[in-house]
């Protein structure tokens, strides 16, 4: 099996902050969750991949070639959305669409208008007028309008109400199923991730707690179960809970 | 080169640079410092990339198909595009103030072929202490701008003051014989334009793929 997505050891040094060592896999086909607390390191995770920061030390192999060797190649193959950022707030979407076609040479315009229509997007709408989970809406339709095989999108849920999320999960779902297409997102959502991540990257403190496929991951937090749980443990508990006995190790301390 | 300089042109300039590289035309003016139709030259990319930084340009940048490098290039076309054509646009101006029969300017030089000249080496030093400051950190145009300000206004000055020094008075002179006098600075100003917009594009580069976004 190709590995779509492949980072090893990046490591990245701020003042109070340290990504260190962050490694995992992403197969095709496949919906990775990215999970951990605020300030973790999900995002500064998913900028070293698309060396929009310099890590370090690690490397980004994507679809089995070095990101930062073959950038734009592997560019031209990714759809990346970033949450919460306004782009261009005072553009049409028509006049971000017009340039942003030009820079693929995969651009579908028949895609991007069934996505236009099906997401109910107005493009004589600036890009301020449209609610958040509009603005992310939009962002996927040029993510998929070029075909992108893999999907990075941080925080893409975030501030957004359940309807919306829901729908947006719904939408990861079908886009994986559908086109040849692996994701890669972020979030502090975690219900989010129970209903369609395939795959959990837990980063805890700039580290990899523990990244594997969801039935291996949830199981290797059975540790933390108590005599009350009957069942398994959700993401929020496994997180909330490994969260918490680090507040409880450091108050020991 | 091309789409970049679109996407410049269409989601990172202000509208305000596109007016302010229009003010070519005011070598029609009888009496001004035709000088500080340069400063408005610079003041177009300071402009821009606040407006850039305000709407998250580089991000945006980030995610499409291209290179911290050609992002740089990108500010840098657009750069050299406000600049070359306001002054291009300032030519017929010229022209037609002569065949209007204009008196010759009395507040400082003339739009001569010195006077073309001397614009592209401010343009020149201007663009060189801007772009390379700013791509320090990739957002600090307010200083960039404070930094490049003070070679540019020192050299408006002394353009605009060099035509009532009675030696030089030549430089403000349309005549043929004086005109062919003034064709090394135009030419000087031409090489000095490339050079240190190449120069600043190139330390940019080496500034900017350091800069965490």
């Amino acid at each position: 099996m190709e590995i779509v997505l492949h980072v090893q050891s990046l490591c990245k040094h701020y003042p109070g902050f340290t990504l260190e060592n962050v490694s995992f896999a992403l197969a095709p086909k496949h919906i990775m969750g990215l999970i951990g607390k605020n300030g973790a390191g999900k995002s500064t995770t998913l900028k070293s991949i698309l060396n929009m920061v310099s890590p370090e030390s690690g490397s980004v192999e994507i679809f089995q070639k070095d990101f930062i060797q073959h950038e734009k190649e592997c560019k031209q193959r990714i759809g990346v959305v970033f949450g919460g950022i306004d782009f261009y707030p005072l553009k049409k979407l028509s006049a971000i669409t017009a340039v942003t076609q030009k820079f693929y040479a995969n651009w579908d315009q028949t895609q991007y208008q069934k996505y236009i229509k099906r997401f109910a997007l107005d493009e004589s709408k600036k890009f301020k007028e449209l609610s958040n989970g509009m603005k992310v809406k939009y962002l996927l339709a040029l993510a998929l309008s070029h075909h992108a095989e893999l999907l990075i999108l941080d925080e893409p849920t975030s501030g957004l109400d359940p309807v919306s999320r829901d729908e947006l999960l719904h939408m990861f779902r079908q886009i994986v199923k559908n086109e040849n297409c692996s994701i890669l997102f972020s979030t502090h959502i975690t219900s989010d991730l129970d209903k369609c991540a395939d795959d959990i990257t837990y980063i805890q403190n700039g580290r990899v707690l523990k990244s594997a496929d969801k039935d291996t991951f949830l199981r290797s937090f059975e540790h933390l179960k108590t005599p009350e749980d009957t069942g398994p443990l959700t993401l929020e508990e496994i997180m909330l809970r490994t969260e918490r006995s680090e507040w409880d190790d450091d108050a020991a301390v | 080169m091309t789409t970049l300089l679109y996407k410049e042109i269409r989601l990172a300039a202000h509208p305000t640079s596109i007016v302010f590289i229009f003010l070519g035309c005011l070598v029609l003016v009888p009496a001004y410092p035709y000088s500080v139709i340069f400063m408005f030259g610079c003041l177009a990319p300071y402009i821009t990339f606040l407006n850039a930084r305000e709407t998250n340009d580089a991000w945006y940048t980030a995610i499409l198909p291209v290179t911290k490098r050609e992002s740089v290039l990108g500010k840098c076309l657009l750069i050299a595009s406000f600049q070359l054509f306001q002054l291009l646009f300032s030519i017929p101006f010229a022209f037609l103030r002569s065949a209007l029969n204009i008196e010759n300017n009395p507040v400082g030089l003339d739009a001569t072929l010195a006077w073309y000249g001397f614009g592209l080496t401010v343009y020149a030093v201007f663009d060189f202490v801007f772009i390379s400051s700013f791509y320090k950190s990739g957002y600090k145009a307010g200083k960039a701008f404070l930094l490049a300000s003070i070679p540019m206004v020192l050299l408006i000055l002394m353009v605009e003051v060099m035509p009532h020094i009675p030696a030089l008075t030549w430089l403000d002179s349309y005549q043929p014989k004086h005109l062919l006098m003034q064709l090394p600075i135009l030419a000087a100003g031409f090489i000095c334009y490339a050079a240190l917009l190449l120069f600043a594009y190139r330390i940019s580069v080496k500034r900017f793929n350091k800069v965490d976004l």
